[in-house]
């Protein structure tokens, strides 16, 4: 009887201790996000008081419209958006395609691992390693400062990501639908469009806005190839103001939350497939 | 990225339809490839070889200053480039400290809140928040969280009745304000990742494992470690990667800063390609890192057998 009461209040004890500890986490995980979005809403006394105002500050609007108004940080946010949507456009099409012919397709020998292993690898080079060679490259073609540009290089770059999101949510569809399609007299061709795709909605509905965010938060790439104010991306216009000696708290803080904002509503949207998506498809969450 | 059983629908080229569906069907696999691989060998295969090529060559920011043969000339630069080593060593620790917290935290976190909290799904979607915004958005905050003057981390540090630090600025603490940023941001990454490797353990081993008395340690390091091994490998690989090839987070907070000690070795081909503009340099440490990394990712993907 005493070994049971005791283990029942080890039990409630580390109970209390993982809320204890939950509520820490939580704390650690809002607060700087809290600190940012308020900082954006602060007059500049407020910013640099000492001690920090925490909680009882007039809210102000005037950062945003520095930001957005008297600063290009609209014509940025506009780059970032195009940029972003051309490139979950194409890598989309190209990368649908190829997840479903490696997952249903049959092939010689091991050529679907091969296949596969390469369209990842071509992932594992670190963005820096090729940045020279693209800055190359499209000064060649004279697409420097072109969003043309950059929607090639992060197609290049998300599309290892996209070709196995979608072949991991073909491999969870059942072949038997698209085989009865073919009996009935579809073509092969005719049973992805009309059957899998429909099918695949779910999973490319939660690989686009994944591509999406991909590309609006990519920085090196964007450091690289654009430079002036028409091509500049939303992360390179922020930084290029917060490494300046006079840095503007207010207005780059109201320009990195809202460049976050668009970016927490997705996540929430793609929360059930955040798992398999942050890990390549490789873990079903 | 374990493969299943391929599932062999075969391309059976039908009589009917017009010649090109004919065609189409018959090529269909390697259409459907084809735009996905074109693209990703072009933009891999024209880096590769550029490297090769610039990285043997002495080339001068003047385009009209022909470029110059210097064999391994610039790989024996980087043996005696004291720079380059730091920079190196920098990625090293950052990567081996900033992961090994992270799958701590996360795993430790992971493990708490399965057993004992259920509805975690208000909790994953602000776990998420860190990881999912743009990192120069989070390397912003940082910086904010940092400042010396008015930061909030000094005056945690005040009311502790403790000194207020330069962080950042600090040559002896920048390494550590960058670490914390990065496990700020991504210690929910493993945590999510175990967690849904834990959701998926099997409850029949756990039974039998109480019907024989194992102790809640033993069962921990002989069936819940055994079985979450290819998510823990996922998770580090990629964690892994990425930690070594840290840009962002440095270039806003710290520059690289102070006195170098917080160089990566991506910051450094930056500057040794955009500031001293020297190609040929830069495009061998480039080939170095480019076969270190991938060497080390095929390895570990050949030795976890993740591929398979």
């Amino acid at each position: 009887m005493a070994t049971r009461a005791w283990h029942r209040t080890r039990e409630a004890i580390f109970r209390m201790l993982a809320y204890a500890v939950m509520a820490i986490a939580l704390f650690i995980t809002t607060f700087p996000v809290y600190w940012l979005a308020t900082n954006s809403f602060k007059l500049d006394i407020d910013i640099f008081a000492v001690p920090p105002v925490w909680f009882e500050f007039s809210p102000t609007l005037k950062h945003y419209e520095a930001a957005f108004i008297g600063q290009p940080f609209l014509i940025y946010a506009l780059n970032s958006l195009i940029i972003a949507v051309a490139t979950t456009i194409v890598s989309l099409i190209f990368g649908t395609m190829a997840g479903y012919a490696l997952a249903r397709f049959h092939y010689p020998g091991r050529w679907r691992y091969q296949i596969s292993f390469w369209i990842l690898s071509t992932r594992m080079m670190p963005p820096i390693v090729t940045i020279i060679p693209l800055f190359i490259f499209f000064n060649f073609f004279n697409l420097l400062n072109t969003r043309l540009a950059v929607v090639v290089a992060y197609t290049a770059f998300n599309l290892p990501f996209v070709t196995w999101m979608m072949k991991s949510y073909f491999q969870d569809l059942p072949p038997e639908l698209e085989e009865a399609a073919m009996v009935d007299g579809d073509t092969r061709w005719g049973a992805f469009v009309r059957v899998a795709l429909p099918l695949a909605r779910p999973g490319i509905v939660a690989t686009a806005i994944f591509s999406l965010i991909l590309a609006w938060n990519e920085f090196l790439l964007a450091l690289i190839l654009t430079q002036t104010d028409r091509s500049m991306t939303l992360p390179v216009g922020i930084s290029g103001r917060v490494t300046q000696y006079t840095t503007h708290w207010g207005e780059i803080s109201a320009a990195g939350f809202l460049a976050s904002l668009p970016i927490i509503i997705f996540a929430l949207i793609v929360q059930r497939h955040l798992v398999r998506g942050m890990s390549f498809g490789a873990v079903k969450g | 990225m374990r493969e299943r059983m391929a599932d062999p629908i075969l391309t059976v080229p039908t009589g009917s339809g017009t010649a090109f569906e004919r065609w189409r069907e018959r090529h269909l696999r390697i259409l459907m490839l084809a735009p996905t691989l074109l693209l990703l060998a072009g933009l891999t295969l024209f880096p590769t070889v550029y490297m090769l090529t610039a990285a043997v060559q002495n080339v001068s920011p003047d385009p009209d200053v022909p470029r110059e043969f210097v064999g391994l000339g610039n790989f024996a630069r980087m043996l005696t480039d004291p720079e380059l080593h730091v920079a190196v060593r920098n990625t090293v620790v950052f990567t081996v400290v900033a992961v090994t917290l992270e799958f701590l935290l996360g795993l430790g976190l992971a493990l708490l809140f399965d057993k004992y909290i259920r509805r975690l799904n208000f909790l994953k979607t602000i776990l998420l928040v860190p990881m999912m915004i743009p990192p120069i958005a989070v390397a912003l905050t940082w910086k904010l969280i940092y400042q010396p003057q008015f930061g909030v981390l000094n005056e945690l540090m005040f009311r502790l009745g403790l000194p207020s630090q330069a962080w950042a600025g600090d040559v002896n603490l920048a390494m550590a304000t960058i670490i914390a940023a990065d496990v700020w941001e991504w210690t929910p990454f493993i945590f999510l990742l175990m967690l849904a490797g834990l959701a998926s353990l099997p409850s029949e081993p756990y039974e039998a494992a109480q019907v024989d008395g194992a102790s809640a340690w033993r069962q921990f390091w002989d069936l819940t470690v055994p079985f979450l091994k290819p998510v823990i490998a996922i998770a580090l690989l990629l964690r892994i990667m990425d930690a070594l090839r840290l840009f962002d987070l440095v270039f806003i907070l710290t520059v690289g800063g102070p006195a170098g000690a917080t160089e990566t070795l991506s910051l450094y081909i930056f500057k040794v390609a955009f500031t001293f503009v020297d190609i040929g340099y830069a495009a061998a440490i480039s080939l170095v890192v480019l076969f270190a990394t991938v060497g080390f990712s095929t390895w570990f993907i050949k030795r976890m057998r993740l591929a398979d």
